[in-house]
């Protein structure tokens, strides 16, 4: 659980002005991971790693939805929170692009960007490559809720919150967020796991999310608490 | 879990038997459907559409009530009341959620949509032409006063059949940490069936109340309950679930306060 004191000290702190921060006072809490939770994965698929680890403005022109290097600082920190998951035995969801053929009218999709897609490019990375247990559900829309059963999954599974982690923070992050929420979970989203392929729009959207609708955590936070549930779990096994 | 009650239903005849035909029964019988599920552990209590437009101002042959209002169930309606009664007492007293829904619409009816395709009536007023100056302007709208919501109910107010389409239960039933409901109410084949299939496909735990739910047909009350029976839900006296309930914890939820609601006004 993270200090109320603590409540602005994160990663949008240089771009949003005192006046705002003050302004913004009263949704000051203090923050946690929730009870039983699930780890949702958004849209970490291929496409957005193309063009290589450099600046979106370099790597957009040939790979529309590409997010550059935001989208590789945020590796090692996503294994990390995937391998504490795991440990963690929480339930992991990840969720693209559903790619059958003909399985939308046209201009169907997840932002007002319209290409065709690729199925491969959906395809979730490799470093995160899911497990057979793992569930991957496949969207039409930005957020993960919109048209599929998840809700049921976790209604089934006795899920009570969520920690979410992801791309794009603007765009299928901040539906999923706002749809979870809507619907009573509380939810945990992981700061250094979570990207958009510009820094500015990054950070004024978790802003906004982590006042009003979610609690924004460090990875670290969040590991310790999954690896200290793990524990109290093993010994209760003992 | 079987247990005692839900033996009891197994074996007793059931209100849709002498509906179906001998190939029927033989048919559910073969293809494993009716199976005895689980209740889940923390239960609300759903009462859909409970209201004057479907019960009538008081309790009268359906189709002497059905002039005045087009959706009324008649005395079958105010059967159930007092089965509703001892629900709603048992969870008040235990602290079980109660949730009601009950219907909204513009004066000008424009929100009907789709329910004017197939209503020859469905123009005429909510308020019924009531001659007993009693029941005046009653508002159809109105959950019947014997059962009225409590200051600490939850009241959902809906336009179409499911209690979860467009509006806010399932988020209710996500905060108050419920894994499933008891569904009571009305119609058996319209407003508790829809709401019952919502709550399966969301995979909450599903039980009906036999004796707690009515219909305008009798044939479709039995059959409805017969398919959700069969497919969906646990179908049980209500004997069974009080009996079940009178098992649970007593404070198991964070019910409203009801701060601010008296009690005996139409505050939903």
């Amino acid at each position: 659980m993270a200090r109320i004191e603590d409540f602005e000290d994160h990663c949008w702190a240089d771009v949003i002005d005192a006046d705002t921060i003050s302004v913004y006072s009263n949704y000051r809490r203090e923050t946690r991971v929730g009870e039983k939770p699930a780890l949702l994965v958004i849209d970490l698929y291929r496409l957005v790693y193309e063009g290589g680890p450099r600046p979106p403005v370099e790597t957009t022109p040939r790979h529309y939805n590409t997010c550059g290097h935001f989208a590789y600082d945020a590796i090692e920190p996503t294994k990390k929170l995937l391998a504490a998951a795991r440990r963690a035995k929480l339930p992991i969801f990840y969720c693209t692009q559903e790619t059958r053929p003909q399985n939308r009218p046209s201009g169907v999709g997840s932002t007002r960007i319209h290409r065709k897609i690729d199925p491969a490019m959906h395809e979730i990375y490799h470093e995160f490559k899911p497990h057979p247990e793992d569930v991957i559900i496949t969207k039409q829309r930005a957020s993960i809720f919109q048209g599929t059963p998840l809700v049921s999954h976790l209604n089934y599974l006795g899920i009570k919150s969520l920690i979410v982690c992801g791309e794009s923070t603007s765009g299928c992050v901040r539906a999923s967020c706002v749809d979870a929420y809507s619907i009573g979970f509380h939810v945990a989203l992981v700061e250094e796991c979570t990207y958009d392929r510009s820094a500015l729009i990054h950070k004024v959207n978790l802003f906004d999310l982590h006042h009003k609708y979610v609690d924004v955590i460090k990875v670290d936070e969040v590991v310790d608490h999954l690896d200290a549930t793990a524990e109290r779990r093993r010994v209760a096994a003992e | 879990m079987p247990n005692k009650a839900a033996e009891k239903t197994k074996s007793k005849e059931r209100i849709w038997d002498k509906f179906l035909t001998e190939r029927d029964k033989a048919v559910f019988a073969a293809a494993g459907y009716g199976a005895q599920a689980d209740w889940g552990k923390r239960p609300a209590l759903l009462i859909i559409d409970v209201n004057y437009a479907f019960t009538g101002e008081k309790s009268l042959p359906i189709l002497e009530s059905v002039k005045k209002w087009r959706n009324s169930c008649g005395s079958e309606g105010w059967d159930a009341i007092p089965v509703l009664q001892k629900l709603i007492s048992t969870c008040r007293s235990k602290g079980i959620p109660i949730i009601y829904t009950t219907g909204t619409r513009r004066p000008d009816a424009w929100n009907a949509g789709s329910w004017a395709w197939k209503n020859s009536r469905n123009d005429e007023d909510l308020t019924a032409k009531i001659e007993d100056t009693a029941y005046a302007g009653l508002d159809g709208n109105i959950i019947v006063k014997e059962i009225e919501p409590g200051p600490r109910d939850l009241v959902i107010r809906k336009e179409k059949p499911s209690g979860f389409f467009g509006s806010p239960l399932q988020s209710y039933l996500q905060n108050l940490g419920c894994d499933s409901v008891i569904v009571t109410g009305t119609t058996t084949s319209g407003c508790v069936r829809a709401t019952v299939i919502d709550s399966f496909s969301l995979n909450f735990r599903t039980t009906i109340v036999e004796d707690g739910c009515f219909d305008r047909s009798q044939a479709s009350h039995a059959i409805n309950l017969c398919d959700m029976n069969a497919k969906y839900a646990n179908v049980m006296s209500s004997e069974e679930v009080l009996q079940h309930l009178s098992t649970l914890s007593q404070g198991m939820y964070d019910l409203p306060s009801g701060k601010g609601i008296k009690q005996g006004e139409v505050w939903y």
